[in-house]
């Protein structure tokens, strides 16, 4: 290959990786999935996820310092820590909810819910539905502004949306990885479902107890949906679409079983949808039943809206 | 930063163009950033474990169990001062400040040193003050058995440590 060639060819791959890393998106799309995940924080820290404020009255006994807590002196969880922490982070999120102050207080956010994650997994569980929730909170500060009704597209706003995407795939893709690891190829031939539903399972999970080759089948179905996951990357919008609502049913069917649900993730598997096309639309719909509701109250009594409002009352 | 298109990374779009680009400089530190984030969740997933969150492995229900055997879960049992029977109660949050699986990963560290089990006891008065102190605790092993991934019916009890308030 000549000099020229191997330059041309290393600037179409420079320019298939920034196509596919930044690729140019709505801003608004940001702006919305900022809300989502803002709102998402206050709901999480003040219910959803309370794990952290219960460790605070755990016996240090049980703390067992992560990697990140032991490299950064983190301490064991007390009251008062648990409370700064706690409340810098809901607060922060007011304020990001807000829009005001974007960096500082995403950031805000993203540091003070990563130590409020911490101290709830450093005393010997770990969930993983969360590491894709803190990509986005470090992230989404980069799109400083960002309007609900920008109509343009950015690549700040692609990479943030494609770095999101990413990680929400690797949590499958890498989940079929670990249990390979860990489980073995076997592992679609164990009784790793029946064992979940046997523990804990709600009295809709139980009755797959009485058709067992349902949960091992299901097995097979869900190590090779994971596997198959980054498939999506490659769908067109239609399909993309498709394959988020379907992961969507397998969550929801999740927790209808054994009543785990990744709340964080699934706010994440947004990033795939268009987000401000369905806030449009939503908002277009409400207007419309608005209208409908006012006409009919300013013209008359029968609620059938536009089509009669400029019909005098008397020709109807 | 930004993508308003007036912000300091960004250039200014070309006319007709409703696309914010970003400066080369810009561009360079995201897919920096994105090559050193993959390698650390990939260098998790590969070699790491839970306490390399958030990069740790995914390994939830990554574990094979045999089709038949038992599934084993564990659960307290607590007596108060004015009843000498053991009561169960569930390992929770807001019974005592840990939740089940906190407990059951530690069971090597509890039946060498049962005054664990004591901890329990001093959280539960923290977080319930109006409820029975406990007394005493012990852990117990609760064993499901199944057959070809069918409950049998059968389930065994076995208590592995008991802590009585000195």
């Amino acid at each position: 290959m000549t000099a020229d060639g191997a330059a041309g060819a290393a600037a179409s791959v420079g320019r298939r990786v920034r196509g596919f890393l930044l690729p140019p998106l709505p801003v608004a799309r940001v702006a919305v999935l900022r809300r989502i995940v803002y709102a998402f924080v206050l709901l999480d820290v003040l219910w959803l996820h309370r794990t952290g404020g219960y460790h605070a009255y755990a016996d240090p006994v049980w703390y067992e310092p992560l990697v990140a807590g032991r490299v950064l002196g983190l301490p064991a969880a007390s009251v008062p820590l648990v409370l700064v922490v706690k409340w810098s982070c809901v607060v922060a999120a007011a304020v990001a909810l807000t829009g005001r102050f974007p960096r500082l207080a995403g950031w805000t956010v993203a540091l003070t819910w990563a130590w409020f994650q911490y101290i709830a997994f450093s005393y010997g569980k770990v969930d993983h539905d969360r590491a894709d929730f803190a990509v986005a909170l470090a992230l989404l500060p980069t799109l400083a502004v960002a309007g609900a009704h920008d109509r343009r597209r950015s690549e700040t706003a692609g990479f943030v949306l494609r770095a999101v995407q990413l990680t929400a795939i690797a949590t499958y893709f890498l989940s079929a990885w670990a249990k390979l690891r860990f489980g073995g190829l076997e592992w679609v031939d164990s009784a790793t479902m029946a064992r979940a539903v046997v523990r804990r399972g709600t009295p809709f999970g139980r009755m797959f107890l009485d058709w067992p080759w349902t949960l091992h089948a299901f097995q097979y179905v869900l190590m090779g949906a994971e596997l198959l996951s980054p498939v999506i990357f490659l769908l067109g919008e239609r399909w993309r679409r498709r394959a988020v609502y379907l992961w969507y049913v397998f969550h929801a069917s999740v927790y209808a079983t054994i009543t785990i649900a990744f709340w964080p993730h699934l706010v994440m598997m947004l990033a795939f949808l268009p987000l401000e096309e369905y806030r449009d639309r939503l908002r277009a719909g409400w207007d419309r039943r608005r209208d409908g509701q006012r006409r009919p109250s300013a013209g008359g009594a029968d609620g059938d809206g536009a089509a009669h409002a400029c019909v005098p009352p008397g020709s109807r | 930063m930004g993508g308003g298109g007036a912000a300091a990374d960004s250039v200014a779009m070309a006319p007709g163009d409703d696309v914010v680009r970003l400066r080369p400089a810009s561009v360079v530190w995201r897919v920096g950033l994105v090559a050193v984030v993959s390698t650390l969740f990939l260098a998790g997933a590969l070699v790491g474990d839970d306490h390399w969150w958030p990069f740790g492995p995914w390994r939830m229900f990554s574990t094979s169990t045999p089709p038949s055997g038992a599934v084993v879960s564990m659960s307290i049992e607590v007596r108060s001062p004015d009843d000498a029977r053991w009561r169960p109660t569930p390992i929770t949050l807001e019974s005592v400040g840990l939740n089940r699986a906190e407990v059951e990963g530690r069971i090597p560290q509890i039946t060498a040193d049962p005054v664990r089990l004591g901890t329990l006891a001093r959280s539960h008065a923290r977080l319930r003050p109006d409820d029975r102190p406990w007394t005493a605790v012990r852990l117990v092993r609760n064993e499901v058995v199944i057959v070809d991934r069918r409950p049998t019916g059968e389930v065994r009890h076995v208590v592995l440590a008991t802590w009585t308030a000195p």
